[in-house]
């Protein structure tokens, strides 16, 4: 009989999860383990805000079922860390001192949030949102009619400030060139779709420059507020919470040394294959060779994403498929004078 | 998280690990602290028979608001500080329940070795370093279990305190470093938990409020039995170290001197047993503790208590048999041996408490009831119940009597005393050793009433009925619980009669199937022998089928109803060395709820 072949997928979001229910259906025989960090299945960023709804239960939450991974036969080693990939030998070396087999191998572990050199050292007194319980917690430090400051700020930011102001917080972004990313818009065209986000109540500010965040005694002067920012020139401002949006950058630090190429991202052929013949990507992780640009590109939102594990998952069972962009990169402004992004729409 | 609706605590949480890991220590300070912030407990501990580096240990405690039962079939948390012993114990873990395990461990794991790959999909993932928080706080990684314990009752948000102040009294005893690293290891994993994003949805609710003239006490059987004896102003006690009933004598060696008793370890069962023969013809309140194997040697010199008339007391834990059998696994299977295991035509009285408040009643009473009967009494655990742990309200009067025996009044001038008198109610008044004017043998021989020897048949048949009818009167003693029935009242579809410790698991089954429609009540049997044939057999009255579960492979208990009362009972026998699982036994009521006569009339 002839040996399954042990798939082994690196992250648990949209490209993912795509990936390992097409790879069941190609190869019903097959081990599938897909290895996460998190420690629940998988969440769509893009439901996250429903918990500024009132969902409090984040089983609510789930894509799937835990009883679909169940069935599909689909292992999801949740709270692992990848710490490093051997390409010789085909395994994955986990944080915890593990090896384990693969026969091919997916990087899908996404992007994290970028954050520039200068404000590393204040990340404990900033509020990351990429997981449910930092949407909680989130909530928790909001609590009513809170004061958000978003730094710098992207799509997904401003894709969060927008729920948020509905639920009556009040958000302010200190912009810099990059607020629209990974749209790409120039500096003199920005400003009716600053206007957009102004009519959605999201105040925007240029030209300050955060250096520092700070914690603040809650029974000092600033009352409710928890956070200082404090900009370039001494002045300084007051929140409940400060987020950072800086972009995203590829989680890809386990793949160094596994002999395959990265430039920002993990660089892909047109089919996601690497340069490895047993490893491809799919994502945020991978920058994706245009014959047509003749470049490297990052193909982001939701749609890509799941079109690019989906691809993956063909290629790796026998397909050569080529990706193509499965949305538009165009920012609009709707009727109400809104903004709307192609990156906010999600299944 | 905010904004939760308050929770009524139910939550069990087991510690697993290899022995030498201190998972037993993990879970006795995590039921301590729990018991005294006023929770309900129920604690079973299970570890391996060899003393270190082998075997597996589970330190299972379920806290609740409300009193319960017996343990729940899954837990809401499992802590792995062995993988490869806790990797095949995740499957008892609930959906959405926590499995907390060492994510930075010492040395390479083998592939498909470490926990995280063992995890069903609902359940949720704690990696957590043991080892590291340990050697941070103590330079050393042997407090990893105390790490775990933090790390529990931080993510729950319990109070720090309590745990000090439990690890304080745990190591009340060594040299203040040892407590002090001990609390130094526990803040650790204790900032470790609080800081971790608790996804668990259930959690621990504000514990009930206690009256404050209860005297709430977390004990296991053992213990419990130990304390009974105390109260009831034990005198001597003699006995022979076996698990699970060593505990026993190891409370009572500490406590007793301190008390005047005397206490002396022979050097073997038979020497113990014929030692409190010895100091019940006395007139001491003595007794025994032993297993299976030791009950078995004993049963000779029983015999002897049986037709001397003497007042003793046997505390019996079973374990799994026979031979040494399974030492630290837990069974039902001596209830023969205590109940007919004898020579010649004798009957004892055997008593089987169900929860850790009966083993301290039913140790006390069982003096009173020695005396007044002038017999061997045997009181019947198994392990299951002397290790299990459980928040235990005692009352704060002493609630035995000191003094039950039928004392004799000196004879008159001429008249010679007759120790073994024939009384209507077939109890001799009884003297001991150096009362004036009673002098007495007492002999294994039959006897006349004066005690000499004498073997004719009317007087061996005359004795044989007296040492018989004793004992029926003692169904009737005052504050014995000799039975009791819960559950539906009237007529029900399925009856649930047990005894020993898995009534705990029947009554968390009826309450489970009334909850399921099924009219149903559970019937505890505290006395084994004589057996209350009335109230059982009323009870059957009143149950189209009755099941009998146990953990034995024959099902001796319902061959005892069976070949007493005559009539038919299912039985349900486990032989698992486990507690009986809540789940088979409900599964085996709603079979039999669901009327399949064909199977019903196979078993009976």
């Amino acid at each position: 009989m002839k040996k399954p072949l042990r798939y082994a997928i690196i992250g648990s979001g949209a490209a993912g999860t795509e990936a390992a229910c097409q790879l069941r259906l190609r190869d019903p025989e097959s081990e599938i383990t897909v290895i996460t960090a998190s420690k629940l299945q998988f969440i769509s960023r893009y439901d996250l805000p429903r918990v500024f709804e009132g969902v409090d239960d984040w089983r609510e939450l789930l894509v799937y079922p835990p009883e679909f991974y169940e069935d599909n036969r689909i292992t999801v080693r949740r709270n692992t860390w990848v710490a490093g990939v051997n390409p010789r030998e085909n395994k994955l070396n986990f944080r915890h001192k593990e090896e384990m087999s693969y026969d091919k191998l997916l990087v899908a572990s996404g992007g994290g949030g970028y954050m520039p050199e200068a404000l590393r050292e204040f990340l404990p007194y900033m509020n990351p949102f990429s997981t449910f319980s930092n949407a909680a917690r989130l909530r928790d430090s909001l609590g009513k009619k809170g004061k958000v400051l978003m730094l710098g700020s992207d799509m997904v930011g401003l894709d969060l400030a927008r729920y948020l102001t509905s639920a009556g917080h009040d958000v302010t972004v200190y912009a810099n060139e990059l607020l629209f990313w990974p749209h790409e818009i120039k500096p003199e065209d920005t400003a009716p779709y600053v206007k957009a986000l102004e009519t959605m109540g999201i105040k925007v500010v240029f030209g300050r420059k955060p250096v520092a965040v700070e914690p603040v005694n809650s029974s000092s002067k600033a009352g409710k507020y928890t956070r200082r920012l404090v900009f370039e020139k001494g002045k300084a401002e007051l929140a409940n919470v400060v987020m950072p949006f800086y972009g995203l950058m590829p989680a890809l630090d386990f793949m160094i040394g596994a002999n395959v190429d990265i430039e920002r991202g993990l660089l892909v052929n047109p089919e996601l294959k690497t340069t490895n013949d047993r490893i491809w990507a799919a994502g945020d992780v991978c920058q994706i060779w245009s014959p047509e640009e003749n470049r490297y590109s990052f193909y982001y939102g939701w749609n890509n994403v799941k079109e690019m594990g989906h691809l993956a998952a063909h290629n790796m069972t026998g397909d050569n498929r080529e990706i193509k962009t499965a949305q538009t990169n165009e920012l609009k402004i709707t009727k109400k004078g809104e903004l709307h992004s192609p990156y906010w729409e999600h299944d | 998280m905010a904004n939760r609706p308050q929770i009524l605590t139910d939550m069990q949480v087991s510690f697993c690990g290899s022995a030498g890991d201190g998972t037993i220590a993990a879970g006795d300070i995590f039921k301590r602290a729990m018991a005294e912030a006023g929770y309900q407990i129920i604690a079973f501990d299970v570890y391996p028979p060899e003393i270190r580096g082998f075997g597996k240990c589970i330190a299972r405690t379920r806290v609740t608001f409300d009193q319960v039962y017996s343990l729940k079939p899954q837990s809401d948390v499992l802590l792995s500080l062995d993988d490869s012993h806790a990797i095949p114990h995740v499957g008892e873990v609930r959906d959405y329940g926590a499995v907390i395990y060492e994510d930075r461990p010492m040395a390479t794991v083998e592939e498909g070795e470490h926990m995280s790959g063992h995890l069903k999909p609902a359940q949720l993932p704690y990696g957590v370093s043991f080892r590291e928080l340990s050697e941070r706080a103590t330079s050393g990684a042997r407090f990893r279990n105390i790490v775990a314990v933090g790390f529990i009752a931080g993510l729950y948000g319990l109070p720090r305190d309590l745990f000090h102040r439990t690890i304080g009294r745990k190591f009340a005893g060594k040299p203040a470093e040892v407590t002090e690293s001990n609390i130094a290891a526990f803040d650790l994993g204790y900032d470790d938990g609080a800081k971790t994003f608790q996804v668990d949805i259930n959690g621990f609710g504000p514990p009930p409020k206690r009256k404050k003239s209860e005297k709430v006490l977390m004990m296991h059987g053992n213990s419990a039995v130990a304390r009974g004896c105390l109260s009831a102003k034990i005198d001597t006690f003699f006995g022979y170290p076996i698990t699970p009933a060593t505990s026993i004598m190891e409370i009572l060696a500490k406590e007793m001197p301190k008390r005047g008793g005397r206490l002396l370890q022979t050097e073997d069962e038979i020497s113990a047993v014929a030692a409190i023969v010895g100091a019940g013809f006395t007139g001491s309140r003595s007794a025994t503790s032993t297993s299976g194997p030791g009950l078995a040697l004993m049963t000779e010199v029983m015999g002897l208590g049986s037709i001397a008339e003497v007042p003793c007391v046997i505390f019996v834990s079973q374990r799994g048999g026979p031979s040494t059998g399974m030492p630290t696994k837990t069974e039902q299977s001596d209830l023969n041996l205590a109940v007919r295991g004898v020579a010649g035509d004798a009957q004892r009285i055997v008593l089987a408490p169900t929860n850790v408040e009966g083993c301290f009643k039913c140790a006390g009473i069982a003096f009173e009831i020695a005396e007044k009967y002038q017999t061997p009494v045997i009181v019947l655990l198994d392990l299951y119940l002397s290790n299990r742990y459980e928040a235990v309200a005692l009352p704060n009067k002493n609630p035995f009597k000191l003094d039950a025996t039928k004392w004799a009044k000196k004879p008159g001038k001429g008249d010679a005393y007759q120790r073994y008198k024939l009384t209507p109610d077939f109890i001799s008044p009884r003297a001991i050793p150096g009362q004036q004017g009673m002098q007495h043998t007492i002999t294994g021989l039959e006897h006349n009433e004066l005690g000499r020897p004498n073997d004719q048949p009317a007087m061996h048949e005359a004795m044989s009925h007296k040492r018989h009818e004793k004992l029926k009167t003692a169904i009737n003693y005052p504050n014995l619980t000799t039975s009791k029935r819960f559950g539906d009242k009237g007529r029900v579809r399925v009856g649930v009669l047990s005894w020993g410790s898995t009534f705990g698991e029947c009554l968390e089954a009826m309450i489970t199937v009334r909850k399921q429609g099924i009219t149903c009540s559970a019937m505890k049997v505290v006395m084994i022998s004589p057996l209350p044939v009335d109230e059982i057999s009323r009870f059957m009255d009143d149950c189209d089928v009755v099941l009998v579960p146990e953990l034995n492979y024959e099902g001796q208990f319902a061959s005892i109803v069976m070949g007493t009362l005559g009539r038919p009972v299912h039985r349900l026998n486990r032989v698992t060395g486990t507690p009986m699982a809540v789940n088979d036994i409900i599964e085996e009521i709603q079979i039999l709820a669901a009327d399949k006569p064909k199977r019903r009339k196979a078993a009976e």
